[in-house]
């Protein structure tokens, strides 16, 4: 009896500790969750809506603008994750190196862009990339380029400026989880390789690598979650319309453009995130399937 | 298979230097053991033969040719870690035949070489488990497995039972002595395990600070040590060491009065040159060296502090007045009930004599 009354006070207690953090967790997360979910089968305009049924996923499927947004995401997904997480690999290798100078100082040269400030890169990024900026003037010196580009008004170098950009800020980011697991690894494990006469490259393809498994994996799901939501840079850029002519529009920036800018559709907006949800969920599915360990399968 | 020689091999980090000039010949099919406490200098030389460190000063040789700058894979040895440095995502199979594939071993010979190196150390039901489905024992002859397949001329031991369970490190121990006398291939072996090193080694190199402090076999470093360095380190329970001062030498014996031994008198036989009266030396007398008492030589009267009997024979924990402690190895396993004294002879014959320096008079 007395037991059983200890176990209750404590488990009210435990309750009461996690209640805050329960609530504001309710209110700010749990709540809009599923009431979006419930917009996303209404319809109308503004406050004016009723239910729709799959209304709004019909209107999805003949909404050329959301096509060419999915496009876009898709388009930056897949060029823009394997460059970064390449390029993070490749630099987490070689500022691992124990006799490389300056390691610390290149370290955080590289992880500096993720913590500086969007709009103050944005700004630099913008100025860099103008058609009389710094980059095409240095590609011009070197004669790699007649004339300039314009890479905020050609739909392509529109979309490659974006690339540039993201990759720029996040490769630190992911270099960070690469070094935090290269130096988990036993040196002698390199060492016992080196002795029995196994290559640099073999010891990086086939050693490295695939004891970075789980690393990759998680940085790859992140990164597809980070590029799925792509948002501040096509805003920033483009004065927030995805210019030229929708060439960078990105599902986030439409999902904002439907309810802020246009005549609010907040049912078919709230659809249009759950789009982003669900390939989220696939994606990160599939990464996982190709993951997985298959001895243990 | 080779022989292994260093001359004047030295390295330093910077200002600090770790090995100070080293001397050895290790003849080909030999089993040394480098042995000291940590710190000395003992896993730098090992991987300074693999090649791992840069040898700073001096010169490697590894089957009559010079080595200093030849890449580790290109020196005809095979090295084996404490941590056993599996390839953790590889099966046991794969981990032995790796490196082979890219020495350009044909794909049937390098099965034919894992099949062999799983028959000799009876891997064969484990060879396709990942390492971390295997336990400590299993992982280091995986590790000695991979070691072998590569036909060294000589192997590298790094502590590599350090890891290991009591019971399970004496197993090791055997195989690794079975594997010695089957492969008859130079192995050089790393401990800090004074045990491990009298049980396996043909040659034992006493190290301390970076300076070989004696290189012999087992038995004559235990039986003739060259200093109280390995005078203390070799042997377990360890050596006793006692303060004393020479009060006469001459017609080849010195007579030694133990300080803290209520002036206890020993008359050691000396061959070399005699240290001159009233200089401080130390007499040395291994626990199961001490005689009953009434046996002659010196006598001692001790206090008994702690008594371990453990079956076969016993250890006494006991204390001169001053408080010096001495450990004595007692054969008859039991003591008369709450016995609080003891008293022991020294046979002059089997004490050792240090000079001030550390060094050994005999």
């Amino acid at each position: 009896m007395a037991q059983a009354r200890l176990a209750r006070r404590e488990h009210l207690t435990g309750w009461a500790f996690i209640a805050p953090a329960l609530i504001l967790l309710g209110l700010f997360m749990i709540y809009p969750i599923i009431w979006s979910l419930w917009m996303s089968f209404q319809v109308g305009k503004g406050m004016n809506f009723s239910f729709g049924g799959l209304a709004n996923i019909e209107r999805l499927t003949k909404d050329p603008v959301f096509l060419r947004a999915l496009g876009n995401t898709f388009t930056f997904f897949i060029i823009q994750v394997p460059i970064m997480i390449t390029l993070a690999l490749l630099f987490a290798v070689a500022l691992n190196d124990s006799t490389l100078r300056f390691r610390g100082l290149f370290r955080t040269a590289i992880f500096l862009p993720c913590v500086t400030s969007l709009i103050a890169y944005s700004t630099i990024f913008k100025s860099m990339f103008a058609t009389d900026g710094v980059v095409n003037q240095a590609l011009m010196a070197v004669h790699i380029i007649g004339s300039p580009i314009g890479w905020f008004t050609d739909p392509f170098w529109a979309k490659v400026v974006i690339i540039i950009a993201i990759t720029w800020r996040w490769t630190g980011y992911n270099m960070i989880f690469y070094l935090a697991a290269l130096q988990n690894i036993d040196r002698s494990i390199y060492e016992a390789a080196r002795i029995d006469g196994v290559p640099a490259w073999a010891r990086f393809r086939y050693l490295t690598i695939p004891m970075l498994k789980p690393v990759i994996l998680f940085t790859t799901v992140i990164s597809t979650i980070g590029t799925l939501q792509l948002f501040d840079e096509v805003y920033n850029f483009t004065a927030g319309n995805g210019g030229p002519s929708d060439s960078t529009l990105t599902l986030s920036l439409y999902i904002y453009n439907l309810t802020f800018k246009f005549m609010p559709s907040f049912g078919y907006s709230a659809t249009v995130s759950w789009v982003i949800v669900v390939l989220v969920a696939i994606l990160s599915f599939i990464q996982f399937l190709i993951a997985r360990d298959r001895r243990t399968s | 298979m080779s022989s292994v020689t260093l001359k004047g091999v030295r390295k330093s980090y910077g200002s600090l230097e770790v090995i100070k000039g080293v001397d050895l010949e290790i003849e080909s099919k030999a089993f040394v053991v480098f042995v000291g406490p940590s710190g000395c200098g003992k896993s730098t030389l090992l991987r300074m033969i693999a090649g791992l460190e840069h040898i700073t000063a001096g010169e490697l040789e590894i089957g009559g040719r010079q080595m200093n700058d030849v890449d580790p894979s290109k020196r005809g040895i095979a090295m084996v870690f404490q941590s056993y440095a599996l390839y953790p995502h590889m099966t046991v199979r794969e981990n032995m035949g790796f490196a082979l594939r890219f020495a350009g071993v044909a794909k049937e010979q390098i099965a034919r070489q894992v099949d062999e190196a799983a028959r000799i150390l009876a891997l064969e039901p484990l060879l396709d488990r990942v390492p971390k489905e295997l336990s400590g024992g299993q992982r280091q002859r995986v590790a000695i497995g991979r070691a072998i397949v590569r036909k060294p001329e000589v192997f590298l031991f790094d502590e590599p039972l350090s890891n290991l369970d009591a019971e399970l490190r004496v197993h090791m121990r055997i195989e690794i002595a079975r594997l010695h006398k089957e492969l008859k291939t130079t192995m050089v072996y790393v401990t800090h395990d004074q045990v491990e090193a009298m049980t396996l080694a043909d040659t034992i190199v006493v190290l301390r600070d970076g300076v070989i402090e004696q290189v012999g076999k087992p038995l004559e470093l235990y039986e003739d040590p060259a200093n109280l360095f390995v005078a203390g380190f070799i042997g377990s329970p360890k050596m006793n060491l006692m303060a004393g001062v020479v009060t006469a030498s001459g017609n080849g014996t010195v007579t030694v009065e133990l300080i803290h031994q209520g002036k206890a008198r020993l008359a050691l036989p000396l061959t070399g040159a005699a240290p001159a009266v009233g200089s401080a030396v130390t007499i040395g007398v291994r626990p199961e060296h001490f005689g009953p008492a009434g046996a002659g030589g010196a006598e001692m009267s001790l206090n008994i502090d702690v008594a371990e009997h453990l079956g076969a024979t016993s250890y006494i924990y006991a204390n001169t007045r001053s408080g010096e402690q001495i450990i004595i190895e007692h054969e008859q396993s039991r003591l008369q009930g709450d016995q609080e004294s003891i008293t022991v002879s020294i046979d002059p014959a089997r004490a050792y004599l240090f000079d001030d320096k550390g060094q050994r008079l005999r």
